[in-house]
């Protein structure tokens, strides 16, 4: 919820880039090729991993390790752990830790220091409750092995292990919130505390001794924008050397910029989430024949070319390509054929329509998005009212009294489609009103319970199941642009937004 | 003017209690769940209850004004519920940013705007009509406009300053002024236009006094009755506007602020206001506040100090 429009990002790590930059560093940092300027609309809440969102990583990565490292194609390598394997009924993971990791002050990083952070994780109420929620025990075998004990399998465990709930601080920095803004971690930076300006500017120096192997930059900072046109200024001019641009507008700016460097990516996806599909609020919903109506109301095609110069995909699918659920077919599942949606309805039993209320942010639902869809519902009968709310209180009204039957969201599209399930297809978070089936039970079973990659069938069939039967109303994956000032080669992050902050090097 | 001074600090510290609890009560309508908001949607109901508590948010809100005024008395303005900072430090790190531009902006404003004002006033005809259409139209520009297109030539094409970020005047006196050149310049135009008008009217207006022409006809030198006389009668309008200037920089340099990414409170203040986040909002306001007392008082005295017949009113 940091970034403008993103609800829920997961980041992570990556490739180990070597490149010892010798030579020292000295006072004198000011634009000399061992700093890196990132800039960025996300704010992380603190430096506290309890309060760590997977779209706020990088402020993360450079003061904290991660359990488990992720690579830029997604793939999982050792970072303070080496090893990690489950046992026959996927509920106990074991974990063989680093042995040469300690922390500022010398605590050595060891199995006790992993329980403590799942443990506060789990039970401090914050953004990681609920990845750990199926943590039942931390079993602390000796130093460097620990074996995390589950109520169920959670085929998404190693993915928070690399992204947010894998951030390990100092146990000996609980007490009091220090965290939040003097982290204490055992990653290759530390925070430059007289240098920092939280809420503008994070400086980040290297640390001393670091057990791993040195990224290439001296000096991070990472500069806090609330818009992309400072951003694409400062990138053209060569103050910040590296940004992801999500606004088309400003995109198109960037490219038309030749000092500029830019390398698209497909991330998130824009749609409708129908929250009720039982028909709690809106009884027509209920009917799988009025989502799919709504489904072929809106034009996918016209939409992507109005509102985002063209700049994506159009979908039907709420998985990522990374995932073993996605499926190529199903991203023309749904074409744009008032005609049917017509007939879809009568079919339903609304031969005249309905109507339908959404609530709109105006950060996610722009005005020309707002009028697009309710002119494309419009078309098939269905009167579709909008009611402004500010994002103060649309959280409260949206998942607190549950007040709406679905919302217009972006949403990321990690590359461990248990995530997504997790979020969007289980009773919960994002299906607060609790809605399955006996497919999508038995399915969702299989998968939680099958080793990792034996239940891609099932994952797909689960797929195909949730779009036939509407529950969601996808537009487009969206293209965004990272953009450099010549200065940095970034890789990209597989399922991600945000690149990992070890995927920047000097450029070659 | 000691007794004057005091009773406006006085009747200013009045303003500022009266002020802070109004706002804070004007804050805690809306009614934003913060614990929902910080920890999103994903979060269960009990766990964002325990997070509002933590925060006070489940007291009345006079008692949370009190609290918070007490520990604002002692100097603690508190942390931002959204990142934690310490609300002190931030309005310490955002606030010479602000000023900074503030004062660069009053001064080219007070000095280009007193020259071409008296130009004009003094010298009328073509020179008269020429300060007069380019007032116009530096009014009439919008200052967006204008700062795009000084970042789009200064900086991003020919390269001369850098286009977005701050260096503070303790880092780098150069790197100070390089960042702050184009925001203040950009600033400047539309007070330059406005207060160049003031002091031109206020000069043709004492000018035409008798006293002026009484020193003119003695043979004193025309630059001498200008500088001695009529800018000393003339100035009070024009520092007005340029004090009231002065103050409507505190918020008005927003746009400024933002694009050319400048951490200072204005943006701040969208920010935090968009999230509900009272702590920093409230520092915030005080910040304000003050400026504008202070300001206010300075103006006084100075405009006093110059035309003593001003004192009396």
């Amino acid at each position: 919820m940091q970034t403008k429009t993103r609800i829920n990002t997961g980041v992570a790590a990556a490739g180990a880039l070597v490149l010892m930059l010798t030579g020292c560093a000295g006072s004198s940092a000011d634009t000399d090729a061992s700093s890196l300027t990132i800039g960025t609309m996300t704010v992380p809440q603190s430096l506290d991993p309890a309060e760590a969102m997977g779209s706020a990583m990088p402020y993360f990565q450079a003061v904290y390790d991660t359990l488990v490292k992720r690579e830029p194609d997604g793939g999982y390598t050792p970072m303070l752990a080496t090893e990690w394997t489950y046992d026959e009924s996927l509920t106990e993971l074991t974990l063989t830790l680093r042995e040469d990791v300690t922390f500022d002050d010398g605590t050595p990083f060891d199995a006790e220091a992993v329980r403590a952070n799942l443990e506060r994780f789990r039970d401090g109420g914050g953004g990681q409750a609920q990845t750990m929620a199926l943590l039942e025990e931390v079993e602390v075998v000796d130093d460097t092995t620990v074996v995390l004990h589950l109520e169920q399998p959670n085929p998404a465990m190693v993915f928070y292990l690399s992204d947010a709930a894998g951030l390990m601080a100092n146990p000996a920095a609980f007490d009091g919130d220090s965290l939040t803004t003097d982290p204490d971690g055992t990653g290759p930076y530390e925070l430059d505390q007289d240098r920092t300006a939280v809420g503008t500017t994070w400086v980040y120096t290297r640390a001393d001794g670091y057990w791993g192997e040195d990224l290439p930059y001296d000096e991070v900072s990472i500069n806090l924008f609330d818009n992309e046109n400072a951003i694409v200024n400062g990138v053209r001019t060569g103050q910040i050397n590296a940004a992801l641009l999500q606004d088309v507008d400003q995109q198109a700016v960037a490219e038309s910029d030749e000092k500029v460097e830019t390398q698209p990516q497909d991330i998130d996806y824009q749609g409708i989430i129908l929250f009720d599909r039982d028909g709690h609020i809106a009884p027509e919903l209920a009917e799988p024949e009025v989502r799919q109506a709504i489904n072929h109301a809106v034009d996918r095609e016209t939409m992507l070319e109005q509102l985002r110069d063209g700049q994506g995909e159009t979908t039907s699918q709420i998985f990522g390509p990374q995932t073993d659920a996605y499926d190529p077919e199903l991203d023309t599942y749904y074409d744009h054929d008032p005609e049917r949606a017509r007939e879809l309805l009568a079919d339903a039993g609304y031969p005249d329509g309905f109507a339908l209320t959404l609530p709109r942010m105006s950060e996610i639902v722009s005005d020309p998005l707002a009028t697009s869809l309710q002119s494309d519902l419009a078309d098939v009968g269905i009167d579709l009212t909008w009611d402004n709310l500010d994002s103060g209180s649309a959280l409260n009204s949206i998942f607190t009294e549950q007040a709406y039957p679905g919302m217009v969201m972006n949403n990321a599209q990690p590359a461990e489609d248990w995530v997504t399930t997790v979020e969007l297809v289980l009773p919960g978070t994002f299906n607060f009103f609790g809605t399955t089936d006996e497919t999508v039970q038995d399915l969702t079973h299989t998968i939680q319970t099958s080793p990792d990659g034996e239940a891609a069938d099932q994952a797909r069939e689960l797929n195909r199941h949730l779009v036939e039967q509407g529950w969601f109303v996808p537009f487009y994956r969206m293209t965004f642009l990272h953009v450099s000032d010549g200065t940095v080669d970034v890789e990209p992050q597989s399922g991600m937004a945000v690149p990992a902050l070890y995927n920047y090097a000097p450029a070659e | 003017m000691l007794s004057f001074i005091l009773r406006r600090l006085g009747s200013g510290l009045l303003l500022l209690v009266v002020i802070s609890a109004l706002a804070y009560l004007l804050l805690s309508l809306p009614g934003t769940d913060v614990g929902r908001h910080v920890l999103g949607p994903a979060v269960p109901q009990q766990a964002v209850d325990a997070h509002n508590a933590a925060l006070g948010l489940d007291r009345p809100v006079a008692v949370r004004y009190l609290d918070w005024l007490t520990s604002a008395l002692q100097g603690d303005l508190g942390r931002s519920w959204y990142t934690s900072e310490d609300v002190s430090r931030a309005l310490a790190n955002r606030l010479p940013v602000t000023v900074s531009l503030m004062v660069g902006v009053t001064l080219v404003t007070a000095v280009v705007s007193f020259v071409l004002g008296v130009w004009a006033g003094v010298r009328r005809g073509a020179v008269d009509r020429a300060v007069q259409t380019v007032s116009v139209l530096g009014y009439a520009l919008p200052g967006f406009l204008v700062t795009l297109v000084l970042v789009l030539v200064f900086a991003v094409r020919l390269g001369w300053f850098p286009a977005v970020g701050y260096t503070p005047l303790s880092q780098s006196p150069s790197g100070w002024l390089a960042t702050v050149t184009l925001p203040i310049l950009s600033l400047s135009v539309a007070g330059i236009a406005g207060v160049s008008q003031q002091v031109r009217s206020s000069v043709i207006e004492v000018m035409g006094r008798d006293y002026v022409r009484t020193l003119r006809s003695r043979g004193l030198p025309a630059s001498r009755v200008v500088f001695r006389h009529v800018l000393r009668s003339a100035a009070t309008p024009g520092l007005t506007v340029l004090g009231m200037q002065f103050v409507g920089l505190l918020g008005g340099a927003v746009i400024v602020e933002q694009i050319f990414g400048l951490p200072g409170i204005g943006a701040m203040t969208v920010q935090y206001t968009t999230r509900g986040d009272i702590p920093v909002i409230m520092g915030v306001v005080m910040v304000t506040v003050i400026g504008v007392i202070l300001t206010n008082l300075l103006v006084d005295v100075l405009v006093g100090w110059l035309n003593p017949k001003a004192r009396v009113s």
